[in-house]
């Protein structure tokens, strides 16, 4: 029997294995199920001495690198501006980063890490999965925290007002696109790809197909694959045999290429291909290919839009970075991030009031009509969620092209 | 009675579109049986689960990649192109050609280049990892296996291009048309009326109707050309996975052939029958299990080659992780140390997940193909084509 008990420590071996690997990959918008919502215990940090620090968390290795390295420069870039200025009432803010490192549990010990350097803020994540970490390190130490990329609508429930964001939710983006089928694209009957492993798709998906559902139109078909898979000709043809006019694909770009390539494979070439912001990667052609030019996704902001806020954050962003555009929307939302809490510190030492972190939180709290370069930010009564106007791009064979802006309020329903 | 099973169960059977998930299935399949084969062979010399397998895969895909990329076909050079003049005077939306001319022959030597180095890798790992253990407890070499697998794992992040994961270009692959064979042809009303929207979008073009109109009537022609697709009883696939297809019946002639009628393959089913005696007879086993290794990482190269440049899957250095569990269960399936057994369960493994997706089940996908090993394994612990009999000890 040597050769079966082998076998079977081959199998548990293989098993632990593939364990690990299901565990290791991008896990990125993990659900935060398990957010513990501690009493905000701790005091936070006040400011002393001459500087101000404010600590950034993002990703510098594993999968999300590039949004992680945007969202650094442009942070980056916020706090050079500020001190260029002269800093706040003589203060300069230094700005601390920690890397997160693509992993939820690495980005809840940088934000600890952080804390104990005694920042009085928390700028961070890209990412749904590891910001909800950030999340328990704010609210067991007090610290206000302004999520850059992080679309979940748990980022922000039950933080008793110390966590808020930048960008707009899963809420906003399904809608957005169903809004942009129903009426601009004139769909009626739209297939669903969903990956079954992340969170951010599974929310997507429904929002989407709520909201299509209820501007009348059809949803003829939803099918699964997981992160990782590479052929999708099973889900493809299924999907081909409902004749759908568009199919929603609400995953990440990885698997999006290769799906969009093998879908004008089965022969459906005129179909629309159509998804959410996690689209948004400068691979997204190489991978797709022209299968995937035409597609239509929902962004944060676009470079050629023509709102001062975005030309000038371009002008600047060029000067630091060598003459080059940010691969990714994080910059922008990175800047737009650290700004804010910047904006709300000045607001702080305007009033006279004390540099503390319980101070600083109720001071973002308040902020109306903060202009972000991606677009105006309102947080007084908002719960931390501002309504964030959304893109519709256009994927060309280069990058992507401005189609058309929504206001939340246009496309959600009352 | 049937149909009313199938409403209950909520199963919503469509048989026109059988055929065509046979065929993904055989293509899916097809890949999966080429990376089992080389857990297969491993197991059959040494008895030895070759973890690393998957990473071999995983270095094959980045050794086409990389290939792609000096031969001119990487990101920026495409992305020059397409924002150079040239490109732009092509920018008119019936332009359909490829950019840059593709040439099978750069495939040729992709798939030569993946071959060539994963052989050498597969060789080296052998070398370096596992003949040293050669003579200690399984258990021991059962775990280096494993090691060697995460240390090609984390050290491909640091050195290979990771992140955002990248893909071969679509421009390096000059099979892009699709090929299509109808085997029922959709009902004929469906088909006239196609044809009546056909013309009817003609005559308002001519006519000079208002754009909505247009747009209204080309809406109604899509959704009819869908629908006769969708009734219509096909195969669609493109040259690509046609010569995939080929390719891996080609590798497994040339395998079959290596194994039964040349020396080499000969002291390889004497090693793989018993090893010590094998050694006695005067056949140089070392030089048997290199080749066996040599042989099984060249198969996963090409596999990995094709799936990249034919279906433009992302990689990342756990890209092999779930392709490995697969093969790996594939090879158990059909009975791991045995060759055609191998194959038999890749393809079974492939048309059965297919086949779940056909009945509308592809959240299950992955737990079916499991529950057909686990059964499998039950009435034959073997495998499907394995002997079952206790070894010697």
């Amino acid at each position: 029997m040597i050769r079966n008990s082998l076998l079977q420590i081959g199998a548990c071996a293989m098993a632990l294995a593939s364990l690990a690997w299901l565990g290791g990959c991008k896990d990125t918008a993990a659900s935060g199920g398990d957010t513990k919502e501690p009493a905000a215990s701790g005091g936070g940090a006040t400011a002393t001495g001459d500087v101000i620090k404010i600590g950034l968390v993002a990703s510098q290795g594993g999968d999300l690198r590039p949004w992680g390295q945007d969202c650094i420069a442009g942070a980056r870039l916020a706090e050079a501006e500020i001190n260029a200025a002269g800093g706040i009432g003589g203060k300069k803010i230094q700005l601390i980063v920690e890397d997160s490192n693509s992993k939820p549990e690495e980005g809840k010990s940088a934000a600890e890490k952080l804390a104990s350097e005694g920042v009085i803020g928390l700028v961070g994540e890209v990412a749904s999965g590891i910001t909800l970490q950030m999340k328990t390190v704010a609210m067991d130490r007090g610290l206000p925290l302004i999520a850059v990329g992080a679309t979940n609508p748990d980022v922000t429930k039950d933080s008793n007002g110390l966590v808020s964001r930048v960008c707009y939710t899963d809420d906003v983006q399904g809608p957005v696109m169903a809004f942009f089928a129903y009426n601009d694209l004139k769909l009626r009957k739209v297939a669903i790809m969903t990956d079954n492993k992340q969170p951010y798709s599974q929310g997507l998906s429904a929002s989407f197909a709520k909201r299509f559902k209820e501007l009348g139109g059809e949803i003829v078909g939803e099918e699964f694959y997981q992160s990782g898979e590479n052929q999708f000709g099973g889900q493809l043809t299924s999907i081909k045999s409902k004749n759908p006019d568009g199919i929603f694909m609400s995953g990440y770009f990885t698997e999006v290429g290769p799906m969009a390539r093998q879908i004008r494979q089965q022969g459906m070439t005129n179909v629309k291909l159509m998804g959410g912001d996690g689209w948004d990667s400068t691979e997204l052609t190489s991978s797709g290919g022209d299968a995937i030019v035409g597609g239509y996704f929902c962004n944060h902001y676009n470079n050629a839009e023509d709102r001062p806020e975005v030309q000038d954050f371009l002008k600047k962003f060029r000067e630091a970075n060598n003459g080059n555009d940010p691969g990714t929307t994080m910059a922008a939302l990175g800047y737009d991030a650290t700004m804010l809490m910047i904006d709300a510190l000045k607001r702080m030492d305007a009033a006279k009031a004390t540099m503390d972190s319980a101070t600083l939180a109720k001071t973002i709290s308040e902020t109306v009509d903060f202009p972000g370069v991606s677009g105006k930010i309102t947080l007084q009564g908002m719960n931390g969620d501002p309504e964030k106007r959304a893109l519709v791009v256009q994927v060309t064979k280069t990058g992507q092209e401005f189609v058309k802006a929504y206001e939340p309020s246009e496309v959600v329903a009352k | 009675m049937d149909a009313l099973f199938y409403t209950l169960v909520g199963i919503d059977l469509n048989w026109s579109s059988l055929p065509q998930q046979l065929v993904n299935g055989l293509v899916v399949g097809s890949i999966y049986a080429l990376i089992a084969l080389g857990y297969t062979m491993v197991y059959g010399v040494l008895r030895l689960i070759n973890f690393a397998h998957g990473e071999v895969f995983m270095l094959g895909a980045y050794t086409a990649l990389l290939s792609s990329w000096v031969m001119g076909f990487s990101p920026d050079a495409i992305r020059k192109f397409y924002e150079s003049e040239a490109a732009k005077k092509l920018a008119d939306p019936s332009y359909v050609e490829r950019s840059i001319p593709a040439d099978p022959f750069n495939l040729v030597i992709m798939i030569l280049l993946a071959m060539a180095v994963c052989a050498v890798i597969g060789a080296v790992i052998e070398f370096f990892a596992y003949r040293p253990m050669r003579n200690q407890s399984r258990t021991a070499a059962l775990i280096t296996a494993i090691g060697v697998s995460l240390l090609l794992q984390y050290a491909g992040s640091l050195f290979l291009p990771a992140s955002p994961p990248p893909s071969v270009a679509m421009e390096v692959n000059p099979y892009q048309t699709n090929v299509s064979v109808t085997l029922v042809p959709a009902p004929k009303e469906i088909r006239d009326k196609f044809d009546d929207s056909v013309s009817a979008l003609e005559a308002a073009k001519e006519s000079g109707a208002d754009a909505e109109t247009i747009g209204d009537l080309e809406r109604k022609k899509n959704d009819l050309e869908g629908q006769v697709a969708a009734t219509a009883t096909a195969i669609t696939m493109t040259q690509g996975k046609i010569v995939m297809l080929l390719t891996v019946l080609v590798l497994m002639a040339a395998l079959r052939f290596l194994v039964l009628k040349t020396p080499a393959g000969r002291s390889m089913r004497a090693a793989s029958h018993d090893f010590d005696s094998a050694s006695l007879m005067g056949i140089n086993v070392n030089r048997v299990v290199t080749f066996t290794f040599m042989l099984g990482s060249a198969l996963a190269g090409a596999g990995a080659m094709m799936l990249v440049t034919f279906e433009g899957t992302s990689m990342q250095p756990f890209f092999g992780m779930a392709p490995g569990v697969k093969a790996f269960v594939a090879a158990v399936l059909g009975g791991i140390g045995n060759i055609p057994g191998a194959v038999l369960g890749g393809i079974l493994m492939g048309l059965a997940e297919t086949l779940v997706t056909w009945l509308g089940f592809s959240n299950y996908k992955d737990a079916v193909a499991f529950v057909i090993l686990f059964i499998v394994l039950m009435f034959r612990p073997g495998g499907l084509l394995g002997s079952s009999k206790v070894e010697k000890v």
